[in-house]
């Protein structure tokens, strides 16, 4: 009796083996780089690939953390010069491309007044006038010397370099092209909030990504993507309170030196290209609204939600379908 | 000696099979830790074949390998709490058990293997939400290891002592 | 020496007992039970009632000086007592999961189980 019991369940396992593939299982990674805790879950991922995406992050790392001594950045600022390796040059490109596409509203080399602020050790000040119009004067990214075929960038003195505002994004990109190449299909990368999303989920529905509300504990809204990254830049993610009770946070106007108080609380850019959401939502932060609605108008190749210091949500009608506010918000749509 | 350690090798080897194969198979519920545990019938064999030292030493090398095989190494913790636990909890009923009740055993070990998944999991994830699934895991525990006790029972049965 | 049968029942019974753990267990956690406290669009307070073990009653206070006397108990929630003039709050008694909401106009109260969508990801 035992026996055919066992007879018979062995047969049902074999006929649910038959039934699995590796498609369906999935694998995650979960670790902490760039400051940040980042996760992926994918499906279809043979064994190793995902802890090869995590060497790829540590690898980015070393090369871009401005904090290192031995990254090639901070061997940039040091001496003004470097050579970039042959996984930092497409960033760089992308990211100068950008500076020069926002006008500025995007500018890498914010970083010497970012330090002024604090924002680097988390040794908060307020700096003079003075020494913010000093300091200007070395950001400008019109200063940065690079060739591309080469990988030779040089800076002038007193300028230095922080591919922050693009680096998550660029190492989504990378994990995404690593996967893909790899047959996985379906995949969720949250990068210290940076969202990227392959394919679709395994069963064929979208990827629900909700926006953090930049006033409070909850969601701005849910938007259903697949194939996308989604990135959201705020004051509220880093900024400190001086003794007068002012508020300072770490998106600069490279244009002034000061915080960005454009009339937005948060900007959030969904597109195919990591890199360029990262870097977009960083320089539509500083635009403003009617900036950002012009650039938007010009592109199109990008969606974007914004949340205004005034309590308005603001998205573009590409997502208008897929986007779903919160409770109790509406979302006003720009038509293109 | 040689033949026990041989006897001890190919037990391994099935058990690590047996562990492989089963990973394979899609987990039919979604709940974390409800597997057939389909190795520990190696487990509860060996016990009652060849000693509790003997069982241990074929469970820890499973283990590792196991882990190593599946490219994860929370598995080893996991799997490491689990087996362990199972086997400390079948040392005491082994004693008064007989030859024929040796399928309780595997309920026991079962049960105990999820419980100590979950205590791993408790420790890992700093919080005691994992707890809300013990009932399950404890009941699920109870139906696999009927299963594998079953099939350990006719292993000793067929086979006896080597 | 225990017989086999003490065994089989021992199992037996300790499977009952999981079993119905086990329902019990989750069942409570799948129903939404957490209660938001809302006034003037602001939530004032989140409640987990599943996480409730004694009964037990806030006050809260209106802006134009009005009272809503809220009570909770393990798993529900009712305005005991209020100021206002027609006291529908406190008739619509306690709240369950049929989705609508105690209200008390008045006084821009509202109470309502919190919508529990799950989400894939936060982008931050």
């Amino acid at each position: 009796m035992a026996k055919k019991a066992v007879c018979l369940l062995f047969m049902l396992l074999f006929l649910a083996a038959c039934g699995s593939s590796p498609a369906s299982r999935e694998h995650s990674a979960d670790f902490f780089a760039m400051d940040t805790y980042m996760s992926i879950r994918a499906w279809g991922a043979e064994e190793g690939l995902l802890p090869r995406a995590e060497q790829l992050v540590y690898r980015l790392e070393s090369e871009l953390s401005v904090t290192r001594d031995d990254s090639v950045i901070a061997v940039l600022n040091r001496s003004g010069s470097a050579l970039l390796p042959d996984d930092v040059i497409p960033l760089f490109e992308t990211a100068l491309n950008l500076c020069e596409d926002t006008g500025g509203a995007l500018d890498i080399s914010v970083y010497p007044i970012l330090q002024a602020w604090g924002f680097t050790a988390e040794e908060y000040r307020v700096p003079s006038e003075t020494e913010l119009a000093s300091l200007l004067e070395s950001v400008n990214y019109r200063q940065i010397a690079f060739d591309p075929a080469t990988g030779e960038v040089s800076v002038p003195d007193g300028c230095e370099l922080d591919l922050g505002s693009v680096a998550k994004g660029y190492t989504a990109d990378l994990i995404t092209a690593l996967l893909r190449d790899n047959g996985v299909t379906s995949a969720l990368l949250d990068l210290g909030g940076n969202i990227q999303a392959i394919g679709t989920k395994p069963d064929g529905s979208s990827w629900r990504v909700a926006v953090q509300d930049p006033a409070g504990q909850g969601y701005l809204g849910v938007v259903n993507v697949a194939d996308s990254a989604v990135v959201t830049s705020g004051g509220y993610e880093r900024f400190f309170t001086d003794e007068s009770g002012n508020t300072w946070w770490h998106i600069i106007d490279p244009a002034t030196g000061y915080p960005a108080h454009s009339g937005l609380l948060s900007v959030t850019v969904i597109g195919k290209s990591g890199v360029i959401c990262d870097g977009l939502s960083t320089a539509l932060f500083v635009m403003g609204r009617d900036k950002s609605e012009s650039y938007w108008r010009e592109h199109r190749d990008f969606e974007m939600i914004l949340m205004t210091e005034e309590g308005r949500l603001i998205i573009t009608d590409g997502i208008s379908d897929s986007f779903t506010p919160a409770e109790g918000m509406t979302a006003e749509v720009i038509s293109g | 000696m040689l033949k026990k350690l041989t006897t001890m090798a190919m037990l391994t080897a099935v058990a690590l099979i047996l562990f492989t194969v089963e990973a394979q198979i899609p987990t039919l519920v979604p709940i974390p830790g409800i597997k057939l545990g389909l190795a520990n019938i190696i487990t509860v064999y060996a016990i009652f074949a060849l000693g509790p030292l003997e069982a241990l030493g074929i469970l820890l090398v499973r283990v590792f390998l196991g882990s190593v095989f599946s490219g994860a190494m929370v598995t080893l913790l996991y799997s490491l709490a689990g087996g362990l636990l199972c086997w400390l909890a079948m040392l005491l009923p082994r004693k008064i058990l007989t030859k024929q009740q040796i399928w309780v055993c595997g309920v026991i070990g079962a049960v105990c293997h999820n419980l100590g998944q979950t205590m791993i999991a408790i420790l890992l994830f700093q919080s005691l939400t994992v707890a809300v699934y013990l009932p399950l895991l404890m009941l699920s525990g109870i139906i696999t290891g009927l299963f594998t006790g079953l099939c350990a029972q006719l292993l000793v049965n067929r086979l006896g002592n080597r | 020496m225990i017989r086999t049968r003490t065994w089989v029942i021992i199992i037996a019974a300790a499977a009952v007992v999981f079993a119905l753990l086990s329902i019990w267990m989750l069942s409570a956690k799948q129903s939404g039970t957490i209660a938001e406290v809302i006034q003037d669009g602001v939530i004032l307070r989140e409640i987990d009632l599943s996480l409730v073990t004694r009964e037990y009653s806030f006050t809260v206070e209106a802006p134009d000086g009005g009272f809503n006397i809220i009570r909770v108990q393990p798993g529900r929630i009712c305005v005991s007592e209020a100021d206002c003039p027609d006291l529908i709050c406190v008739h619509q008694g306690w709240l369950n999961n049929q989705g609508s909401p105690i209200v008390c106009l008045p006084h821009r109260l509202m109470i309502r189980l919190k919508e529990v969508t799950a989400v894939d990801a936060v982008s931050h």
